[in-house]
């Protein structure tokens, strides 16, 4: 990993005074022990503060969205003939392409407004996991040694191997490289060796009782407060206004009603058919620790299984909702 | 298009444990009364079966 930080931070480097990228977004240590934040960077010296290692959580395809929308919004009032180009930089692993890729399918942006520094990936640190596992005390001081996670609490000094805390979607993970890139950081990363069992927690879950998973829905909906960080955190959810907000008319209510909660996460979830891409930083940001992959999983195994189809695996793979075939399956149809 | 909403749509639901019966989709044309009338009647006996609908129903 030291290696690769290297190589990012020259790489960065490099990028940012040959002026290719006008801001590169990247990971840098966090405040906390254990913890990477996103940065943002525009001066070639401070490519030195980048990071590349397993608590990089965020998927930065966000960030990217955000400035060039911004970016775009400012250039408005300017005369068409001062208009600026912006180029932004992005430190991405498999699943921050695959929303790069369906940003670029849905013509958010152009491929020549980004530059895509790729780099390969074992899978991340779940916060909410490495919490259980040390009982919730405070996480004083932390390491990570080859493949263990030395951490320091209050009640002592603890080893954890790094795969029991990683992310559920980064255990079977199937797109831990880049899909599309153009500078590459260091070697490919090798297959996760989950990646066949991904859909495993989905069949178990189908097979339950319908009432099992009606109750199951609406315990884990129960514990949403409506804070919106999942869609604050979503590459997918871009809208400039989001249908939560929309009140002429208004397709959900605001305030506590269980039912405008379940609502508002039916059509949050609904909005990601063939546009989820697993990257998990809406569960990573939840605060109540609402297991909404059980249902994003759902989507994407179904899309998969109808359409052949996965959101961003390939510049080719057009978004499912988009076409259709003569042959689509058709067996829901209602023909008395 | 609207197939494979629909087709997803009616997985979804049934997935998070609302009856499929309740979602249901078909192509009539405005031509055809007599289709329309038999998908009515079709639709109005599956939901009398269901009884009323218990889940996402909001109480104001």
């Amino acid at each position: 990993m030291e290696n690769i930080d290297k190589k990012l931070r020259e790489e960065a480097k490099r990028l940012l005074e040959e002026k290719r990228v006008d801001a590169l977004v990247g990971y840098e240590t966090g405040t906390l022990p254990l913890t990477a934040t996103p940065c943002f960077i525009t001066n070639p010296e401070d490519a030195e503060k980048l990071v590349w290692n397993a608590f990089c959580t965020q998927n930065l395809a966000k960030y990217v969205h955000d400035l060039i929308s911004q970016h775009r919004e400012s250039q408005k009032r300017v005369k068409p003939e001062d208009r600026k180009k912006k180029v932004f930089g992005v430190v991405a692993r498999g699943c921050t392409t695959r929303s790069i890729v369906l940003h670029l399918q849905e013509r958010q942006y152009a491929r020549d407004e980004i530059v895509i520094v790729g780099v390969p990936c074992t899978g991340y640190v779940d916060r909410k996991q490495l919490s259980i596992i040390v009982s919730g005390e405070d996480i004083q001081e932390g390491t990570l040694e080859g493949d263990q996670l030395v951490v320091k609490t209050t009640a002592g000094e603890k080893r954890i191997p790094l795969q029991d805390a990683l992310s559920g979607n980064c255990l079977t993970c199937k797109f831990n490289n880049p899909i599309i890139c153009d500078v590459m950081i260091g070697e490919k990363a090798p297959a996760i060796a989950g990646a066949a069992q991904e859909y495993a927690e989905v069949e178990d879950f189908e097979n339950l009782p319908t009432e099992e998973r009606w109750a199951y829905f609406t315990k884990e909906m129960a514990k949403c407060i409506r804070c919106y960080a999942c869609r604050q955190a979503c590459p997918s959810c871009y809208c400039k206004t989001c249908f939560v907000e929309q009140s002429q008319p208004q397709w959900v209510g605001l305030g506590e009603d269980t039912t405008d909660t379940q609502v508002f996460q039916l059509m949050r979830l609904f909005h990601m058919v063939g546009r989820c891409v697993d990257c998990g930083s809406c569960i990573s940001v939840c605060p109540m620790g609402v297991d909404l992959r059980k249902f994003l999983k759902k989507l994407d195994k179904d899309v998969l299984d109808l359409f052949e189809s996965r959101a961003g695996s390939s510049m080719e793979d057009l978004p499912p909702l988009s076409r259709f075939k003569e042959h689509d399956k058709e067996d829901f149809v209602f023909n008395p | 298009m609207a197939r494979r909403k629909f087709a997803t749509l009616k997985r979804f639901l049934d997935y998070i444990g609302l009856e499929g019966d309740r979602t249901i989709f078909t192509w009539i044309s405005a031509s055809e009364g007599e289709r329309f009338a038999n998908v009515i009647k079709g639709v109005t006996a599956k939901v009398r079966a269901l009884g009323p609908a218990s889940k996402l129903v909001k109480k104001l």
